[in-house]
């Protein structure tokens, strides 16, 4: 196994938590009993979150939160304690021991043993300094700049409220293994977002906007927050005297938001590989086979600094790069993490991810973003639509990866007829099978980049970022 | 499980923590405190992939002064000096609410069933045996079925709240779950179905989940071709309707959106708002209720409320800080805490939520046998696909279903592949409704615990094939 040591990345280090000493012990304590490999990772978060409703303070929390999660594998099976008690993790190393050797009695001879890949066995610390440092940015900055949005969103008789909030953390973490990887990094995020309600006799619509990314105070800084807010408003009353949107199959336009939730439902989950290793993905077995329309590129970059979900080292300490996922239309590589890339014989892309330090790591997305194609704008990619959708703004979006099917919802939307944009809808659902629809992206615009910060869940949240450009899909289906 | 003495250790600390407002001279304070333990497995490609165990916890502070609060968590007690002075600044940045003052100690009624000691007396083998009863099953129901994901998991979490008012209550309460996730893949078909349940006290039949499981992944195999996009009744399982029902409802029912106007029954109290035959209540003091107990997040005694009386909406929920808030405002003449306070664990100070909620129906309820011959032609849905995506505020909705089974002249004639399901589930409440005598689903989500049945809904739902 190769070894090698770096140097520290910046001269900023919050110190560490975990007593070195006593972890080694722990962790050849482990090895003695017969465990193959032992790990234990702490993670510190430092949080800020507030709201504010219609102007007006309503929370503003500090957190200060600390968990730390000892996995150990042992007979080709795992045995996991978490703990908010940093100081008792070193006493469960005998009784995670032996709840790996339990599950891995049950295994049948037929069942895979779980193996890692090798990687690099690094020993730094690597912290990603923000601008403005989270810590440093007090209460008052923070509602300054949720009323920058607030006192945009609500100048008109039919808002009948305003909601914003904001969330900004550090997150600080140490790894410590068995091989003698012993790594610490640390990165923040932050985020800002709003929720416009608007109300005409009996019909009450909302709309919802959201900024953010990793880094600090200057993430926020960055977007003008006045348009965000005078945005969230139009679209709300627009949404007011929107009808309802058709049901069929039809052309749909996506814009960035969509386009992004699109990809990370559609194309993300399937290529997980704890979920093709559990039999559950309609992507399995088709390395190297083409699923997608010539023109889609798809690419899950965790080292796209300022997306909402970057990070620096990846939650077993591989470090992360770019994943192309799909090329030109062809998949070409898997999400994974060690277990998964030793199981297929792949190289480690460093997609292991947890929620925090009491959850255990499973591979997941990053930034999800698809590359932009050739069209120059939206009225070039409606142009020969007869009829039909153009829809913006994601309200979510969900996916089951063993058949293949997804939906994602749009939070406005277009009718389109004679290559022109004509009146408002609302309520656009969209749903489709993954191997075909891929298929039927026929249009790209040229200008791709990440979208609004997003949040996905599989049993543990964790922020993600995805985008890409204006969308064009041949037939889906709507509503 | 749980150390026996593990409400009076969290009493004391919590009690600690009180003291460090005392001495910082804060006028009121609550301290909520929760220790939680529990055992859990992953299934994963049909077997135990991973058994973990572990605990955790820690303590929220909140301060009032002169109608401002402040809030702040910490895992250690001894930091508790820091975290007052942090909730204090930041009570002295918040709006002042005339009138608000923390809730003042009242009686409250015990719940039971809230404990089983079966489940403290667990350990990580026992549950490990409960896995193997699980693929057991699943294997033995259909060689084709294999259990792709899923899990189980026991839990026992301590709480207490101790406030400057005088309440001082803890008490432990115990969970175990199952969720499982079973697909048959064969001849290029893949089905699928996800189920789980969950209850404070221990789960006799792990297999009845099991059992469900496979009944649709068997039950959707048989394909036929999608038609029209067509208005029509459906029946919807007690399983798919909860998911969508629990985005949707809990969140109307909230005082503060009924009175800011964003609640689609907004300016409709006393009027009929659902099917005269139906009612909906609230409960926080239902006996093993996975969001009841004797005080509600905030120590205010829980109750049992109507909300909504044969069709006719008649109450309301509210905490502490919004019924005050909502008056000062003006935005209604009076209001105060219905004890639906509740948080997601101690980083979160307490806002409006629903407990047990349950919708039943005066009217003769049916066999999902008689709903299905009752609708005539329609479809049965058993889950739906971006249930979070419907809209809390308007009740419309537009989601995704691959559970589904077409029915015409009163008989199930076979699956779709796909549809797309659309409407408001506000004006489908309203419409023609039929409630099942099944089984309900149980379970609880993050806006509570919902306690619907099969549901036959004859009006306003929209049904687009794939």
């Amino acid at each position: 196994m190769v070894v090698a040591t770096r140097q520290t990345d910046s001269s900023i280090s919050s110190g560490r938590m975990l007593d070195e000493d006593k972890i080694t012990k722990a962790l050849n304590f482990a090895s003695s009993l017969g465990a193959e490999y032992a790990e234990i990772r702490l993670v510190s978060e430092t949080t800020n979150t507030a709201s504010l409703k219609d102007g007006k303070l309503e929370r503003a929390i500090p957190g200060q939160e600390v968990g730390v999660t000892m996995r150990i594998l042992a007979d080709g099976a795992w045995g996991v304690h978490s703990t908010s008690d940093i100081s008792s993790i070193v006493q469960q190393v005998e009784s995670t021991f032996r709840l790996a050797k339990a599950v891995a009695a049950r295994r049948s001879p037929s069942q895979t043993a779980v193996g890692l890949a090798e990687v690099p066995i690094i020993q730094d610390e690597i912290h990603w300094k923000s601008a403005k440092d989270t810590r440093d940015t007090d209460l008052d900055k923070r509602i300054e700049l949720m009323l920058a949005i607030d006192n945009e969103a609500k100048d008109d008789s039919r808002i009948v409220s305003t909601a914003t909030g904001w969330s900004d953390e550090h997150i600080h973490t140490e790894l410590m293994t068995s091989e003698g990887m012993n790594r610490v990094w640390s990165f923040q995020r932050s985020l800002i977002n709003g929720m416009v309600t608007a109300r005409d006799g009996d019909d009450v619509v909302s709309y919802r906007m959201r900024h953010g990314g990793e880094g600090g105070l200057e993430v926020i800084e960055s977007c003008d927050l006045g348009e965000m807010g005078r945005n969230a408003k139009v679209s709300a009353l627009r949404l007011l005297s929107a009808e309802r949107a058709p049901s069929g199959k039809m052309p749909l336009v996506a814009d960035r938001d969509l386009t992004g939730v699109y990809i990370h439902e559609a194309l993300g989950h399937p290529c997980e590989a704890d979920l093709v290793a559990a039999g559950d993905s309609c992507l399995e077995g088709r390395l190297g086979q083409t699923i997608g329309s010539e023109i889609c590129t798809v690419v899950d970059d965790p080292t796209l600094r300022g997306g909402y979900g970057c990070y620096p080292i990846d939650d077993e300490g591989v470090d992360p790069r770019p994943k192309n996922l799909i090329v030109n239309g062809v998949l070409t590589e898997y999400l994974n993490h060690r277990e998964t890339a030793q199981r297929y014989d792949l190289e480690p892309n460093g997609g292991a991810r947890a929620q925090d330090g009491l959850h255990h790591p499973l591979v997941r997305m990053s930034n999800t973003i698809i590359q932009g194609g050739t069209h120059q704008d939206l009225d070039e990619l409606i142009e020969d639509i007869e009829y039909g959708i153009y829809a913006c703004g994601s309200r979510g979006g969900q996916v089951d990866t063993g058949r293949g099917s997804f939906q994602f919802a749009a939070q406005e939307a277009w009718i389109i007829e004679n290559g022109s944009l004509s009146r408002p809808v609302k309520d656009v659902s969209v749903s489709g099978m993954t191997l075909q629809i891929l298929k039927d992206v026929d249009g790209l615009t040229r200008d791709a980049h990440l979208a609004a910060p997003g949040f996905c869940g599989k049993g543990q949240t964790v922020p993600v970022g995805d985008g890409g450009p204006l969308m064009r899909i041949r037939e889906a289906l709507v509503g | 499980m749980i150390p026996d003495d593990a409400v009076e250790r969290l009493l004391e600390s919590a009690q600690a923590i009180g003291n460090a407002c005392d001495k910082a001279n804060v006028q009121q304070w609550e301290v909520y405190a929760t220790q939680g333990y529990g055992h859990s497995l992953e299934i994963e490609a049909g077997r135990i992939s991973m058994a973990s165990g572990g605990g955790e916890g820690g303590f929220g502070i909140r301060v009032v002064e002169d109608g401002r609060y402040g809030y702040a968590h910490l895992v250690d007690p001894s930091s508790a000096s820091r975290a007052v002075e942090q909730a204090l600044n930041i009570a002295k940045r918040s709006p002042s609410i005339e009138g608000f003052e923390l809730p003042a100690d009242n009686p409250a009624n015990k719940v039971g069933g809230m404990k089983d000691k079966a489940i403290l007396d667990m350990g990580p083998e026992d549950l490990l045996e409960q896995g193997d009863q699980v693929l057991t099953r699943v294997a033995e129901l259909d060689p084709r079925a294999i259990a792709v994901g899923g899990g189980i998991g026991v839990g026992a979490g301590a709480g207490a709240i101790v406030t400057s008012s005088g309440i001082q209550e803890g008490g432990i309460h115990t969970s175990h779950g199952l969720g499982i996730h079973v697909s048959i893949d064969e001849d290029d078909q893949l089905t699928s179905s996800y189920e789980g349940e969950s209850s404070r006290s221990i789960l006799k039949d792990l297999t009845s989940s099991v059992d469900k499981a496979v009944h649709w992944s068997q039950a959707t195999r048989e394909k036929i071709p999608g038609g029209e996009t067509e208005d029509c009744p459906i029946l919807m399982t007690s399983d798919g309707f909860s998911r969508l029902f629990s985005v949707v409802v809990p969140a109307a029912i909230k005082g503060e959106r009924l009175a800011r106007g964003e609640s689609f029954w907004s300016g409709r109290m006393n009027q009929n708002v659902i099917a005269d035959h139906l009612s909906l209540v609230d409960d926080g003091l239902m006996e093993g209720g996975m969001a009841s107990g004797s005080r509600d997040d905030e120590g205010v005694p829980s109750r049992t409320q109507t909300l909504v009386e044969s069709g006719r909406l008649t109450g309301e929920l509210w905490s502490t800080r919004d019924a005050a808030k909502l008056v000062a405002e003006g935005k209604v003449s009076s209001a105060q805490s219905t004890g639906s306070a509740s948080r997601g664990g101690h980083t979160s100070p307490p806002i409006c939520g629903c407990s047990d909620l349950t919708l039943s129906s005066s009217a003769n309820t049916m066999s999902r046998e008689r709903l299905i011959e009752e609708m005539d032609d329609g479809y049965v849905i058993h889950s739906v696909m971006g249930a979070h995506t419907a809209n809390p505020t308007s009740g419309d909705f537009s989601v995704t279903t691959s559970t589904i089974l077409r029915v015409e002249g009163g008989q199930v004639i076979g699956s779709l592949s796909q549809a797309g399901l659309s409407g408001n589930m506000a004006k489908a409440l309203a419409g023609r409704v039929v409630l099942g005598d099944s089984h309900k689903r149980k379970g609880s989500y993050s806006t509570g615990s919902m306690h619907v049945p099969d549901i036959l809904l004859m009006d306003g739902l929209r049904i687009n094939p794939a």
